[in-house]
């Protein structure tokens, strides 16, 4: 009998903290497609917002994806091989660096952009580009990618696959990209997907680097709630919905595999 | 895998042809859409130039901020403030000279005579109201009314440290309760009561929430207010306080060094030339050039004894005591 | 193996090129103009020490730091075991929309909050129904908070959850049969077995508050934590050396408690 009041008593909580998570994210979809949120929802719904918010704002959105799939490239083309170093590492230098590449997360993100505009802010084409944005994205997607990667490869017994690669004669480079690669595939895409989203929804970097060019989406998001009708910065909100909850789904999947893989 | 890195290849092609693609645009630093219709007014330079100019919504004193901060290496080309930042970014060294095309007929006390800045329109402050978003209350007729605990959690003004419009309210509240430029202690006394009227503080437009109701009460120009009122019909009213106002004029430079040089020069030319004058009045500003305003806009203005509360100030003192007051109501306003 | 990690270690060399490139070189040049001075006001981090404005803003962003961190180690902590210990339909439905803020970046929180709290919110027309006036506070400290609150909460419960899942049962089902209460158990067998890792979340959850723009931005007029006023000083003066000794001092504080976090973690042991 307590057992049961005390699961129901966690479930309503639980379910209270979910309800606070929720509601917020309904009230704005919602909002994003009702004629006058301010009359409520008896004004009538519609996808006009929508289209004006596409007609404003598509090149934010085109910008974000490009941005999170070059991110994602360069993170991977420089941490894969890092991850694989830390693994074999393994010594003082090795955790040293770990702890170099956590800071650009674990310090304020402000600091790290102005650091950047202060540093190279002078040099006009760079500052002016996307690449300005997305060196920032890489700093601070990094530790994301190279964390899972280095818990699968620590998982897989290279060593063991290796030593066997190069008894039969595979140079170091030729090992890493027919042993070590393949078979850290999920940790990667996990890795990936994960910076991928991260990404996408970076403000605090973003905000000092970008220029009106150089508008992202959360930087618009930004511009419309700051200056924009309520029901706009809703439509604006759902689009951006639309574009990361399917990655977080994936996330989550991919997440599932991994650790059921783990128990095996 | 190999259609993967394909894709891959062609999103960095394409990366890199939008950094070739700025030729045909110039970035203006605060020309928010829904600021004197300076959405209209984009969409009509890049049909009649052909230069795009993305929308941007710094204020006055975050543009000339990040002038001053990228003075090394300009990112914008133009920019649209207030007149008393113009005096400054002149005296800060970030923009240059340049006349254009209409130059001769802007009035001599509206232009710098090297034309590092000119004016292009001006607007009469006042109070915007939101007359459904009032909840059945009375529309406030005068600056003490917004002290009044009935609006408790009404009243928005924008940030008088950065915003111009901002500024100019803290100017005209102090003339109207009998102080000058040289001594602002009516303003910051006003300020101090109306903290404790819960305020709302934006730094950037807010004409989206007054028109919502988010924010009901928005010490605002006239153009912005008659733009509510008549394009986006939404219930708004606005009043010239019974104590006073003042008028002042929005002005545009030319940046120092501007990467797009040519296109900023053919945005500033457009803006005074008489398809851009007349693109201000038919959004209730008054136009700088000597022009004579369409008769159904000038119906709709409130009447000319209303008008003639709103005085003018000596934009060179203002522009002098900025920086002071500024200060003052950052350690004082709480 | 050997020769394997000497090779290894040039695998670092893209990684560590762009990390001393893009982020210990500007943070060396921004801790140098921390100590520039601009009209004779004394160096950057002058101005920032001897201020009561800057410090009491630090203070500020400190204590609602600490204090979202331990409200969301509660809230989460309690949500994250009662989801990893009990099944039921729906469950994992339920996980899913509870971590999904976990992306949302700031502005999108603060803008939740103000469709909550603000002047049309949800609590206002809630208030105006049960009370006769709208409950706002959306635009004061107290919005923020809930707005740290909301992507804190999703963090801990998915570290919770992971790491309930490696607590040994045979712990608790051994205390029970001594007679332990409920709540002794929770106390004394479940809650030093999550701490490492309501630890090392905790440290995430505070640094991420301390350096969180873009909510306060959002909501921010009146609130004034230091992030905030880090781009005040920088767009509004272009005072670069205030901005970047405010940053540094910032950046060291939430570093420093982290740094003290895990050193508290190691010292204390893994109790299992």
């Amino acid at each position: 009998m307590k057992r049961s009041s005390l699961f129901v008593l966690q479930l309503l909580f639980t379910l209270l903290v979910c309800a606070f998570m929720l509601v917020p994210v309904l009230m704005s979809l919602l909002a994003g497609l009702t004629r006058n949120f301010f009359v409520g929802v008896s004004s009538g719904l519609t996808f006009d917002w929508i289209v004006q918010v596409w007609q404003a704002y598509s090149p934010t959105v085109w910008l974000s994806l490009q941005l999170a799939v070059a991110c994602a490239v360069c993170v991977c083309v420089i941490g894969v091989p890092a991850a694989y170093a830390l693994v074999r590492m393994n010594n003082r230098f090795s955790r040293a660096f770990e702890e170099l590449m956590v800071l650009p997360v674990a310090m304020p993100g402000l600091a790290s952009a102005l650091a950047l505009l202060l540093t190279y802010g002078q040099f006009g084409t760079f500052r002016s580009s996307w690449l300005f944005i997305l060196v920032g994205h890489v700093l601070f997607t990094l530790p994301f990618l190279v964390r899972p990667v280095m818990a699968v490869m620590q998982r897989q017994h290279l060593p063991v696959l290796e030593e066997a690669a190069a008894s039969l004669g595979a140079g170091p480079i030729k090992r890493f990209f027919s042993v070590v690669v393949p078979n850290c595939r999920a940790g990667i895409l996990a890795g990936v997907l994960m910076v991928v989203t991260l990404s996408l929804g970076e403000f605090n970097l973003t905000w000092m680097l970008h220029t009106p060019m150089t508008k992202t989406l959360p930087v618009g998001l930004a511009d419309s709630y700051a200056s924009a009708r309520l029901e706009i910065a809703s439509a604006y909100t759902l689009i951006f919905l639309l574009m990361i909850v399917p990655l977080l789904i994936a996330l989550q999947a991919i997440s599932a595999r991994l650790s059921r893989g783990e128990r095996r | 895998m190999r259609a993967l890195s394909k894709t891959l290849a062609a999103l960095a092609l394409c990366g890199m042809a939008s950094l070739a693609q700025a030729a045909d645009s110039a970035i203006c630093y605060n020309c928010p859409p829904d600021w004197a219709d300076w959405g209209t007014q984009l969409k009509a330079i890049a049909a009649s130039t052909g230069v795009q100019v993305p929308l941007d919504n710094k204020n006055s004193g975050q543009s000339l901020a990040q002038l001053v901060a990228e003075k090394a290496a300009p990112v914008a080309d133009v920019v649209y403030y207030g007149v008393t930042f113009g005096l400054q970014a002149q005296k800060a060294g970030v923009v240059e000279g340049y006349k254009p095309k209409a130059w001769d007929q802007i009035p001599a006390g509206l232009k710098d005579p090297a034309g590092h800045w000119f004016a292009i329109h001006s607007g009469t402050l006042g109070i915007m109201v939101n007359v459904d978003a009032l909840g059945g209350l009375p529309v406030p007729q005068s600056w003490a009314d917004l002290l009044k605990p009935q609006y408790k959690g009404m009243v928005g003004y924008l940030d008088p440290s950065s915003a111009f419009v901002g500024y100019v309210s803290a100017v005209a509240i102090n003339r109207a309760m009998g102080g000058d430029l040289d001594n602002f202690a009516p303003a910051i006394d006003y300020f101090q009561k109306l903290a404790k009227n819960a305020p709302i503080v934006p730094k950037q437009t807010a004409y989206a929430r007054v028109l919502s109701g988010e924010l009901p009460i928005l010490v605002d120009y006239d153009f912005n207010a008659y733009r509510a009122r008549y394009k986006d019909n939404a219930n708004v009213a606005f009043v010239i306080p019974q104590e006073g106002s003042i008028s002042v004029p929005y002005v545009m430079s030319l940046v120092a060094n501007a990467p797009h040089r040519a296109n900023g020069e053919k945005v500033l030319d457009f803006v005074l030339s008489d398809e851009g004058q007349a693109l201000w009045a038919k959004a209730y500003l008054r136009p700088v050039r000597p022009m004579k305003m369409p008769a159904e806009v000038a119906a709709q203005f409130l009447p000319d004894s209303d008008y003639a509360r709103a005085g003018v100030v000596d934009y060179e003192k203002m522009a002098a005591v900025q920086e002071a007051f500024a200060a003052r109501y950052l350690n004082e306003v709480k | 193996m050997a020769t394997s990690a000497k090779h290894a270690s040039w695998a670092l060399a893209p990684a560590f090129a762009v990390l001393l490139a893009f982020w210990l070189l500007p943070l060396a040049h921004l801790i140098v103009l921390g100590t520039e001075s601009r009209d004779s006001h004394g160096s950057g981090y002058w101005q920032v020490l001897s201020s009561a404005q800057y410090l009491g803003s630090l203070g500020q962003t400190l204590v609602l730091a600490v204090v979202v961190t331990l409200v969301a180690l509660l809230i989460g902590g309690i949500s994250g075991v009662f989801l990893a210990r009990q099944h039921f339909f729906g469950r994992s439905a339920l996980v899913a929309l509870l971590t999904f803020p976990l992306a949302f970046p700031g502005v999108v929180v603060g803008f939740l909050v103000i469709l909550l709290a603000g002047r049309q919110g949800l609590l206002a027309s809630l208030g105006l129904q049960l009370a006769g006036e709208r409950w706002i506070f959306a635009y004061s400290l107290a919005g923020l908070f809930v707005g740290y609150l909301y992507f804190s909460i999703p963090r801990v419960i998915l570290t919770v959850m992971a790491a309930c899942e490696s607590l040994d049962r045979s712990l608790e089902e051994a205390a029970h049969s001594l007679g332990a209460g409920h709540w002794r158990v929770v106390c004394d067998v479940i809650v030093p077995g999550l701490a490492p890792a309501l630890a090392s979340c905790g440290a995430i959850c505070f640094a991420t508050s301390m350096g969180a723009f873009g909510t306060a931005f959002t909501l921010g007029t009146r609130l004034n934590v230091t992030p905030v006023a880090i781009y005040n000083v920088f767009t509004n003066y272009a005072n670069f050396a205030v901005a970047a000794a405010l940053s540094v001092v910032l950046g060291a504080v939430t570093w420093s408690v982290l740094l003290l976090t895990r050193r508290l973690v190691k010292n204390s042991g893994t109790v299992l």
